[in-house]
């Protein structure tokens, strides 16, 4: 057992652990961002209330949409009292009658889901109840493309970097089984069963792997108060939090993938040497 | 006990090692095989403990198709067929006793039993005075020794020995040989290959000579050319 593999198990580890971090950064930023996306239906002044209550029940029926609110003319105007008074630069001229029109605010459980339901209701328009329909679609799109190529890009690089843990695990063990092959000759030769002659050079894969896995979790929890402080005011405008049952599922992760690739690289390398 | 039935070994480069070889070992028989170097007896050797695979052909071992085994059955054929080496193949940094006992634990035994078949394995081979030492301690026949109570240690029905005698001088030689005919007699089946020709004529045992991959003569006391 090298340092050398030690240390690169460590670094792919590590690459494990900021990808993991990142992803669920990234996770709950979406989904926050994503509870955010709406869709503000503007219903036609001389829609009969029937009318109007048929289309939010049809609306709601939408697996898609996590809530629709019916705004009325009234309130519409009350909101925009309520905003003009705590505003002091914003003032609200005395006008006759209520030019603002009544609507339907559409929560969305999918955002990605929000194109498709934007245009199935703009195509109402004009039919008597739907006035008009505004959805912000680019930045559901940017958020989501952004989510894409991350998890892409992540998924490669640490497939990548895996590869490398899993072929320099292989040359260590096959380097401890060279060492010991004439004891392996001997264990074949009298009667050893495959596994008796597989697991301590499994062990021994596994072991390079835990001490990897301790030495980069040692790394990341060491770095994760700075980190946290320097990011908070990028963070501040998203509630995420990264907390204890967080650190605990990273730990898990990246112990079990250590041991993982750990046994894996050995069981390959003894393979090759049994099957000689 | 051994049975080979129409045995062929042909490498892949188109050289036949064995040809057709039929040959039948009773329980508690002692045979030599001999024969040029490249004769084939080393063949018959890694079939018998399937470290190689007949191309055609059965091979039968304690009643068992050792070509048919499934993998994982190899290393119980191998407990019962105890094998000995012109080199003797010890592990050099464990004593005699170590060398002896790690046959038992490779083998999934443990405590008690491993030190009494041990000792009982030893004292077979007359080397409990020198069970602490080890290998570049001792002579080449005490080394022998040492792989015979090995190769024992398991209690086997066969021992094979592929030129047991090939290292070791006339005197010691002999000392060897006594002591496999000595583990012949407490009833195990001894397939001996060997070029040493005064030893197989003063035993007289049965001899089977491969020549080319064939079997060119199978004689009951046989000697060492025809």
């Amino acid at each position: 057992m090298s340092l050398a593999s030690t240390f690169t198990v460590t670094l792919m580890l590590l690459l494990f652990a900021f990808f993991l971090t990142t992803d669920r950064g990234l996770q709950a930023a979406v989904s926050v961002l994503e509870s955010k996306v709406e869709i503000a239906l503007f219903l036609d002044g001389n829609a009969k209330v029937s009318e109007i209550l048929a289309l939010k029940a049809r609306i709601e029926a939408d697996p898609a949409v996590s809530r629709v609110e019916y705004v009325t003319k009234e309130q519409a105007l009350k909101r925009l009292q309520d905003i003009a008074d705590r505003r002091k630069d914003f003032v609200l001229a005395t006008i006759d009658g209520n030019p603002l029109p009544s609507s339907l605010e559409i929560k969305l459980s999918d955002a990605r889901q929000a194109k498709r339901f934007a245009e199935e209701l703009r195509a109402e328009v004009g039919a008597g109840v739907v006035a008009d329909v505004i959805d912000n679609p680019q930045v559901v799109d940017q958020l989501l493309t952004i989510t894409r190529v991350l998890s892409v890009g992540g998924v490669a690089i640490l497939a990548m970097m895996l590869f490398v843990a899993l072929f320099v695990i292989v040359n260590t063990i096959r380097i401890a089984v060279h060492a010991r092959r004439d004891e392996i000759e001997i264990m074949q030769l009298v009667g050893a069963s495959d596994w008796f002659v597989r697991w301590p050079f499994i062990l021994e894969g596994m072991l390079v792997g835990a001490l990897g896995a301790v030495v980069a979790l040692s790394v990341v929890f060491a770095a994760s108060g700075p980190v946290t402080t320097a990011m908070l005011d990028f963070l501040v405008t998203l509630p995420i939090s990264l907390g204890p049952e967080f650190a605990f599922q990273l730990a898990a992760s990246v112990l079990g993938v250590a041991l993982l690739v750990g046994a894996g690289g050995a069981t390959l390398s003894v393979r090759a040497h049994l099957a000689k | 006990m051994i049975a080979l039935d129409d045995v062929s070994k042909r490498y892949p480069n188109g050289t036949f090692a064995l040809r057709d070889v039929d040959l039948r070992v009773d329980s508690g028989d002692f045979i030599f095989l001999v024969g040029a170097s490249g004769a084939g007896k080393s063949t018959v050797i890694r079939l018998l403990i399937r470290e190689e695979l007949a191309t055609t052909g059965r091979v039968v071992v304690d009643g068992e198709d050792v070509g048919r085994m499934p993998r994982s059955r190899v290393g119980r054929l191998r407990r019962k067929v105890g094998v000995v080496f012109q080199d003797f193949k010890l592990l050099p940094r464990k004593t005699v006793a170590e060398n002896v006992a790690f046959a038992l634990i490779v083998t999934g035994h443990e405590g008690r039993l491993v030190r009494e078949e041990t000792e009982r394995a030893l004292s077979l081979v007359g080397l409990t005075a020198r069970r602490d030492h080890f290998p570049s301690q001792l002579s080449g026949g005490e080394q022998q020794r040492t792989a015979i109570a090995r190769a024992l240690v398991n209690r086997p029905r066969i021992l094979i020995a592929d030129e047991p005698t090939g290292n070791l001088d006339p005197v010691t030689s002999w000392e060897i040989i006594k002591l496999l005919t000595r583990v012949n007699d407490l009833g195990t089946t001894l397939v001996m290959a060997t070029h040493n020709a005064e030893i197989v004529n003063a035993l007289r045992r049965r001899v089977v000579h491969l020549d080319h991959g064939m079997v060119v003569r199978d004689e009951r006391e046989g000697l060492y050319a025809a």
